[in-house]
This record gives C-alpha cells, sequence and structure tokens, in this order.
C-alpha cells in the first residue's frame, strides 16, 4: 500500500498524501515544474534588445488594442469618476490628438528593459583599523544633492572593523527609496514575492500583469530577483498559453524577447498561427533570426518583416483580402512553411494550423475573386 | 333602513290576511293589495353618495361661518362593509352565488340556513369602528415624500380606454394636471390625461442627457447639467421622479426662482425636449465631435461626425466652438470663487499645523504596521510587552 502511494507522490508532485496511522494527512505540495534562470554574465542580451529592428518587432508583435491599452483601472488614484468633456474638433486638430495619444501610448507601452545581472560593487576607499571598537554598528552615508541621478549617487559605509566603502545595491536601493521615494516601491520585500506559496497562488490565477506591474515597480531590471520573478512567470504564461493577458500591454515584449532568447517560441508561433495572424509569425521569426541568426531563410524573413511593418496593425482576422493582402499573406505563408520545416520542435502542430490557416485563405481569396466577378472587375 | 321598512309590511300584511279571511265569501272587496313587496323610496332611488350628501353636506352660510368642520361632523360610512353579495338577514343558501351548484354528485337547491342572530351587531359595530378618520397606514416603499399624503405617491397605470396594445413604456414619460372637487376624482382625472400625452426621450448610454441644458417656464429656472455614471439624481424631488420614469440615473439640476411644482416639471420636459442627440450637434456644426474621459487617460473618442467637416477657415472668428457655451446657449454659468474657511485666518492656525506635524502621518502609519507586521508594533513597543498582555486579560 505504502509503495503505490510512494509511486503516486514521485508522479504527481503537486499534492502529496502520507498515511500516518490513525489518520490521513494530505499535505498539498504547490510545486511548479519552472526553473528560474537569469541572464548572467556571458551572454549580455542588452546589445541586441537596444536595437531598433529588434524594438518594432515586438512592439508589432504586442498588438496594442487602444481600448485596452486606455482602459478605465481600478488602482489609478481616482476616487470618483469624474464628467467626459466634449470638443468640437476639425480634421487636422482630430489628427493631432490622435497622435498625442499615439505618444502616450508609446509611454505606457514601453518595454521593461532587458539587461543582464549587475556586478556585485566592492569598492574599498579607505581602510582605517583605528577605528575599531569605536561603535557597535556601521555607519551609512549619502548624498543627498538633488539632482543626482539614482544610480550615480555616492552612498558609502563606514564598517566596524574600520573600513570605508561603496555600499553594494540592496543597500544602494533602500537608501534610494528612503531619501527619493519611488511612489509603490516598498523598503521591505512584499510578501507576493517572498513566499513562494502566494507568489505560485496568484500566477494560478492568472494575475500576470499584476505581478510584473508590481514587479517593474519594486525592482530594477538587472537586478537576480527580478529576472527571477519575471522569468518564473513568462514561463508560466508560457505553459498555459494565456498569451493575450499580456497582449497590449508593455510585457508582451519583454516576454517575446524571453521566450525567443532561450529558444522556446514554439507555443508563441503555435498561438499566433491558430489565431490566424500569419504576419506576424513572420515578425516572430525575423526576431529569432536578429536574436539567434538560426533561421534557414533568416535574411527572407527579415525583409518580409520590413514589408509588414508598412502595412496597418491587424488587431484581429481579416474578413475581406485586397489584392495586396493576398500576395502579402501567400508569401508570409512560403516564409513559414520553410521556417517549420527548418527550426521548428513540434513540426506536426505547427503544420496542422498552417494548414487551418492556408484553408481559411484560400476560402477568403475565393471569396474575393467571387466579389470581383459578380462586381464585374476580372 | 330599508330593511326595516321590509319588516313593518310584513308586520301590516298579516293581521290584514287574518282580518279578512274567515268572510273570504263575502262580497267585500279588500282595498289593501298586501303583498311583501319592497317598499320604493328615494332610499332605494338615489346612490348612496347623495344620500350622505344630503345627510353631512353643509349650506353656503353656514361654511362661511365655519360649520361642519369641528368634532360634531357626520363621517361618511360605506354601509356595504362587513356584507357580501349572498347573505343577508335571511339566512339562505343560493347555490351559484353562496355555494357551488353541484357538491360532489348532489345538486343543491335553494334552502333556508339557520338564521344567524348577531348578524346585524357585527354590522354595527363595524359601522361604528369606521366614525374615526383613520391614517391610512403605508409601507415604506409606497410612501411618498412625506408620510401617507399623495405627494410623491405613485397612482398606477392610467385607464385602459379600448385596446391596451403594446406600446414601449421605457424611455417615456408623460405628465397631466387635473382638477376637481374631491381627491380621488382629481387624481384620477391627472393620470388619464397624462396617459394622453406620452412623450419619448433619447438618453446618451442609458443613464444620463446628452448635454448640459437650461430652461426655463415663468419664474422658475432650471440649469441641468450631465454626469458621470455613479453620480445620482442630485436634483428637485419632482425631477427626480421624472428621470426615475425616463431612465435617467445621473444628473445635477439646480433650481432658480420659483419652485413652483407645475412650472419645474413643463420647464424640465421642455428642456429635455429640445436636447440634440450627439450626431446632431456634430451635423449642425460640421465639426467632429470628441469625448475625453479622464478613467481612459483623456484618450480623444470620436462620438460622432458629420457627413462633411469645416476647415479652420470655414469657421469664422466669433464662432462659439467651446462644447458646454454651445450648448448652453452662450449662457455661463457663475461660479462663485471659494474661499478658505473662516479658521485658517486665526493667529492659532499656524501654530496648530505645526503642531499637528507630528500626528499627521499616524493613521497611515498605523495602517501600514497592520498590514507589516499584523498589529501595531514596533521596535519601539517591543521593550513594553506588558500592555499587550493586559489586554488580553481583559
Amino acid at each position: 500500500m505504502s509503495l503505490l502511494l510512494q509511486k503516486i507522490a514521485t508522479k504527481h508532485v503537486k499534492t502529496l498524501i502520507i498515511k500516518y496511522e490513525p489518520c490521513v494527512l494530505v499535505i498539498s505540495n504547490r510545486k511548479l515544474n519552472i526553473v528560474p534562470s537569469f541572464y548572467d554574465g556571458e551572454q549580455d542580451p542588452a546589445p541586441k534588445f537596444f536595437t531598433p529592428n529588434v524594438q518594432n518587432l515586438l512592439k508589432r508583435l504586442t498588438r496594442p488594442d487602444f481600448t485596452k491599452v486606455f482602459r478605465k483601472r481600478n488602482n489609478q488614484g481616482l476616487h470618483a469618476l469624474k464628467t467626459p468633456k466634449y470638443k468640437f474638433l476639425t480634421k487636422e486638430e482630430l489628427e493631432l490628438e490622435i497622435a498625442k495619444a499615439n505618444e502616450k501610448a508609446d509611454v505606457l507601452l514601453q518595454i521593461p528593459p532587458v539587461l543582464k545581472i549587475h556586478k556585485p560593487i566592492d569598492e574599498v576607499l579607505s581602510r582605517d583599523p583605528a577605528l575599531i571598537g569605536y561603535d557597535t554598528s556601521k555607519y551609512l552615508f549619502t548624498d543627498i544633492t538633488f539632482g543626482i541621478a539614482n544610480e550615480e549617487r555616492i552612498i558609502i559605509e563606514r564598517d566596524t572593523d574600520g573600513t570605508l566603502r561603496s555600499c553594494d545595491h540592496d543597500i544602494r536601493k533602500k537608501l534610494n527609496q528612503v531619501y527619493f521615494p519611488i511612489t509603490g516601491r516598498k523598503i521591505r520585500e512584499p510578501h507576493m514575492f517572498s513566499d513562494e506559496e502566494k507568489f505560485h497562488n496568484l500566477l494560478d490565477r492568472g494575475e500576470y500583469e499584476f505581478v510584473l506591474d508590481r514587479a517593474c515597480i519594486q525592482y530594477e531590471p538587472d537586478e537576480p530577483i527580478f529576472q527571477k520573478i519575471t522569468s518564473i512567470t513568462y514561463q508560466h504564461v508560457d505553459n498555459n498559453k494565456c498569451y493575450n493577458t499580456l497582449r497590449s500591454t508593455r510585457h508582451f515584449g519583454s516576454m517575446t524577447f524571453y521566450l525567443t532568447w532561450h529558444q522556446s517560441i514554439d507555443n508563441l508561433m503555435l498561438e499566433i498561427i491558430q489565431s490566424g495572424f500569419i504576419r506576424e509569425a513572420v515578425l516572430l521569426a525575423a526576431l529569432r533570426h536578429d536574436v539567434h541568426n538560426d533561421v534557414r531563410e533568416g535574411t527572407a524573413a527579415q525583409s518580409l518583416a520590413q514589408e509588414i511593418f508598412t502595412t496597418p496593425l491587424l488587431l484581429s482576422k481579416l474578413e475581406r483580402l485586397t489584392e495586396e493582402d493576398i500576395q502579402l499573406d501567400s508569401k508570409c505563408i512560403q516564409c513559414i512553411e520553410k521556417y517549420i520545416v527548418s527550426n521548428s520542435t513540434i513540426k506536426s502542430q505547427h503544420e496542422l494550423a498552417l494548414q487551418g490557416f492556408k484553408e481559411d485563405f484560400q476560402h477568403l481569396s475565393e471569396l474575393r475573386k467571387g466579389l470581383e466577378k459578380a462586381h464585374g472587375n476580372v | 333602513m330599508c330593511s326595516k321598512i321590509l319588516t313593518l309590511s310584513n308586520v301590516l300584511s298579516r293581521p290584514m290576511q287574518l282580518f279578512f279571511k274567515p268572510n273570504a265569501t263575502s262580497n267585500l272587496k279588500p282595498n289593501i293589495n298586501v303583498t311583501s313587496v319592497a317598499c320604493v323610496s328615494f332610499f332605494n332611488k338615489l346612490p348612496a353618495e347623495k344620500l350622505w350628501k344630503s345627510v353631512t353636506s353643509v349650506s353656503n352660510a353656514g361654511a362661511k361661518k365655519g360649520r361642519g368642520k369641528g368634532a360634531g361632523r357626520i363621517r361618511i360610512r360605506d354601509l356595504n362593509r362587513g356584507q357580501v353579495i349572498g347573505t343577508g338577514k335571511v339566512n339562505m343558501l343560493w347555490p351559484g352565488l353562496s355555494a357551488p351548484v353541484i357538491r360532489g354528485r348532489e345538486l343543491l337547491k335553494q334552502q333556508k340556513l339557520p338564521d344567524d342572530p348577531e348578524r346585524m351587531e357585527k354590522l354595527i359595530k363595524i359601522r361604528d369602528s369606521m366614525t374615526k378618520f383613520r391614517r391610512l397606514k403605508l409601507s415604506s416603499i409606497e410612501r411618498g415624500w412625506s408620510g401617507s399624503r399623495m405627494p410623491g405617491r405613485s397612482i398606477g397605470p392610467p385607464d385602459p380606454i379600448g385596446e391596451g396594445g403594446d406600446r414601449k413604456w421605457s424611455r417615456s414619460c408623460w405628465f397631466g394636471l387635473g382638477k376637481a372637487k374631491e381627491a380621488p376624482a382629481a387624481l384620477r382625472k391627472a393620470k388619464n390625461r397624462a396617459g394622453q400625452k406620452l412623450m419619448h426621450f433619447e438618453i446618451y448610454n442609458g443613464h444620463t442627457i446628452f448635454h448640459d441644458f437650461f430652461t426655463a417656464f415663468g419664474k422658475t429656472k432650471i440649469f441641468v447639467q450631465k454626469k458621470n455614471e455613479g453620480y445620482g439624481l442630485k436634483c428637485h424631488r419632482a425631477i427626480r421622479e421624472i428621470c426615475q420614469a425616463i431612465g435617467i440615473k445621473d444628473i445635477r439640476a439646480k433650481l432658480e426662482g420659483s419652485n413652483n411644482l407645475q412650472h419645474i416639471v413643463k420647464a424640465f420636459f421642455i428642456g429635455l425636449l429640445q436636447q440634440r442627440t450627439h450626431k446632431q450637434l456634430a451635423e449642425e456644426k460640421k465639426l467632429h465631435l470628441v469625448e475625453y474621459r479622464a478613467e481612459n487617460e483623456y484618450y480623444p473618442k470620436v462620438v460622432a461626425s458629420p457627413t462633411e467637416v469645416r476647415t479652420k477657415d470655414q469657421i469664422p472668428r466669433d464662432e462659439t466652438l467651446h462644447f458646454v457655451q454651445y450648448v448652453m446657449n452662450d449662457k455661463v454659468i457663475l461660479r462663485k470663487k471659494k474661499f478658505p474657511p473662516f479658521y485658517e485666518k486665526m493667529p492659532h492656525y499656524k501654530i496648530y499645523l505645526k503642531k499637528y506635524e507630528k500626528y499627521r502621518n499616524h493613521e497611515k502609519i498605523r495602517q501600514m504596521l497592520k498590514v507589516e507586521y499584523g498589529d501595531v508594533k514596533s521596535f519601539l513597543n517591543e521593550r513594553f510587552p506588558e500592555e499587550k498582555v493586559e489586554q488580553s486579560e481583559t
């Protein structure tokens, strides 16, 4: 009996049942099969990430829907709703307003930077063994001049053994928060990040955007904790295929870059093809080529991506196709077919999805031909 | 009274019959025709209203002197109370009326049931209890603006005339004025007159009007403002009733001048009818109408577009382009300057602010301590844990 239970226990890691006479004890072990990863010293993602090409690809892949980007949020600080204001605008004024709104959207959708972990600071300014026994505690000195960036601020400590050294990152961050606080950032580590149970509970509930937003406020992008949290979250999203929760937010770009960097874009590719956004699939292939240079027809994908940039953003599947749409989409289909052959690890599923898309595409193009005939424009 | 007359005739007929019966063969014709027939007099010819009026009404001269209002005033009593059709002084079973025609397999027949000697006493008791004027017992939902008085209470739908038909009652409202000598009659007239004049209104997003407006009728002026979801109906109670009927949930209506109820209602209806939808406004102005909402980070949302749009050159210099000004017909609402409260000028106020600075943030700190440690505790009160023990003892 115990052997069987042991077998069950080893297979299903989520719940662990121990039979202890006379009662049965059930321990729920919320262990996720996710291993956090960091951008360690050897491979620096920053040079690849900050290229304009990669940035454009990531922005395009997030598929920003302004109704979601500018949606009503409950944590904005608005205590009560306000009456809407109305304006009469001419066409030019309206275009100006829309341009301003696009800039605001760009700010809201700024992708959090992907950097490698910061090196520990270990600079000793002076050694004064004469000060041993002066006091039982360290002294911390912070330069609180207004106008200096937090990263450049001079924060030094005098240890009990007399050495004067620059403080390490965690003390620096704490003191910067004390003297120049950022709203939303807490000095004490929030429970949701320190407690594994709570963190996994949040992820299971699907609160990806909340977790990532709070992580962005609480930590800097080059901290190991931030990398750990975001990597676990992105893997969880990838496992559950809930990409739509992060679309139209700033986190989709960093998630896509993470998945591309770690060579696990297959699920994302599958989801994109299944939703019918073949152009985004090409963009993803081009992104992979930019990061890893290992797509066989990579340069073709990149040039096609450039062509796609000129077309307007699609928020949903096309109902009607124009001639240019048909040409572009057929090129995209060819590109993706080659990609699946060379770079996909779940070839069968990808091919099945692409087959489904091809059928839809054919149906739509036939419909178009029929309409053209009916209108007499053959 | 009528019943009493019946008994008299019975009393009369019996001795008459006895008197004439032994001489049945005589040639004397009985002059008195005795049959038990109900007497017909003015009691039976006139309706109860008129009869009571004759007893209770007061002459013009008497009314001038204030007669007929005091303690001796006779109250009109409804004599039908306590009586059911089918029951009467002679307690009989009427199949089809007070009993079923067929009970089981048996066909019932008219039969006399035993008398109820206390019937009259019961009726008299009921009629005696009707003397005092009783306040209507209303539940809180039925209550109007003040107690059990009529203003603010719902009278119900108008009386149907002919076929009912299926008209859409939502987003529509009506009002009517009725005058009569008695209150219930006046109410009925108003109700029915209102039913004739149905008015349809359009609402923005199902909760408020399209734009602010100003209306007036007589000396009553109303400034109406469009408000956001959740604001509520901040207006005169009559306007609130109208809004509830139409379906407006958020509005602010400031009354100025006279508060004559009829004028308020008329003014408000005039304003609602003169409202223009966003599409109409865009067409009038030939410009895009764009909405900015604070909760959507003031994203410019085009609400209505005209068929052709004007350019900047085509707009004359003096034209009002400001939305609220245009919609209020160039009327500007006076916004009084808000002055600081009187105590801020007092000499001790600055000293108070300096003293209060110590405790200004304490509420937030207590909250944060409870969030982080579960209790209001810190390294400062770790040294005195007895306080906690005392609390647990008490």
